[in-house]
């Protein structure tokens, strides 16, 4: 959800007040330089990429949904952004391959699924929206705990991909505890997911157990 | 970890969870093994047929992500013990690029706006937008 000045930001813009632009570009663009520079790593090819984000950004103003957080709509058209320099500059791992910039168009606009690809796209959705809020009722829990060991532990081995014996030596704790910290996570979200009437064995992480 | 670039840390360079180390190893050896590049490509399809993960959705929906105001606070050194450390570990272990780049933003702008970025601001205005800034009194 956008913020409350964001929100109030995108109504200015909307009606095309001026002074709107300015504080928006503003807000963003050192952000959104930092992220395409760290890419790039050319200061002058990164304030193009980030030209563009803002004109794409500008031109899908009507379409922009406020359910979505402002920020993380503007790094997902950078992102596309950065992914067509890299191709036009022959930088991108995959240029040569057809089919993919579609994927890659995808990522920028995630209301455009619900066409062709419909039903599995918005059983997907309902599927992520289920686990993101069992795991934010999770790790909230622990943040004001202070348990803050834990939130890591998790984020290790789902963020990262992180086997347990690798996680508990990085941060100085038992394989144990990581197998019990990942138990407790996997049991909960596998109980919100079903409770949600969903089936809990699409995501990998919830249906083997890891050695 | 014995793998150089396993398949999650290809999943982490799509949804940009890579620490500078990892993006760069990852990057040299996309370029050198088409075997990595299938794979890549091979995930993304994947992804696209609507696989996915708990990992994923952690970090497309950037449930630890950190807030302005942490980073802020990480910058000036006055969290609590627990949150600078983890702010630090998101940073750094996880590299999360989104917030790498805020923290970034933050540290500019802890330096003052100096002329270079209001130069920069005012091109990206007049480029995206086509309003010219006018000039201005206030501060
Ligand atoms: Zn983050």
């Amino acid at each position: 959800m956008a913020s409350e000045s964001d929100r109030l930001l995108i109504q200015q813009l909307r009606n095309g007040e001026e002074r709107a632009w300015e504080i928006f570009i503003a807000r963003y663009e050192g952000r959104l330089l930092a992220y395409v520079n760290r890419r790039l790593r050319d200061r002058a090819a990164s304030e193009d990429v980030v030209q563009e984000t803002f004109l794409g950004f500008r031109n899908s103003l009507p379409n922009y949904d406020e359910k979505r957080e402002l920020q993380t709509y503007l790094f997902s058209i950078a992102s596309y952004k950065l992914t067509d320099y890299l191709r036009k500059v022959g930088r991108h791992p995959l240029q040569h391959v057809d089919g993919n910039s579609d994927i890659l168009n995808q990522q920028l606009d995630v209301q455009k699924a619900a066409s062709s690809a419909a039903r599995s796209s918005e059983r997907k959705a309902l599927e992520s929206d289920a686990v993101a809020r069992s795991l934010t009722a999770l790790l909230d829990q622990w943040r004001h705990a202070g348990e803050f060991v834990r939130v890591k532990i998790l984020e290790l081995l789902f963020v990262k991909g992180w086997a347990n014996r690798d996680v508990a030596k990085f941060l100085g704790v038992s394989e144990q505890h990581v197998a019990n910290t990942r138990f407790a996570a996997v049991k909960k979200i596998s109980e919100h997911i079903r409770d949600a009437g969903l089936p809990a064995d699409v995501f990998p992480e919830l249906r083997e157990e890891p050695s | 970890m014995s793998k150089i670039v396993t398949t999650h840390m290809l999943e982490c360079y799509l949804d940009e969870t890579l620490t500078d180390a990892e993006l760069a190893r990852v990057e040299q050896e996309l370029r050198h093994s088409p075997t990595l590049r299938e794979q890549l490509r091979q995930i993304i399809k994947d992804q696209d047929r609507g696989e996915h993960s708990v990992g994923a959705v952690w970090r497309r929906q950037h449930l630890t992500c950190l807030s302005r105001d942490q980073l802020r606070n990480y910058l000036l050194g006055v969290l609590d013990a627990g949150e600078n450390d983890f702010v630090a570990f998101h940073l750094q272990t996880i590299g999360c690029a989104f917030c790498m780049a805020n923290l970034a933003d933050l540290q500019a702008q802890q330096k003052g706006t100096d002329a270079e970025t209001k130069q920069r601001r005012k091109r990206f205005l007049q480029s995206s937008t086509g309003i010219v800034q006018p000039p201005k009194k206030k501060k």
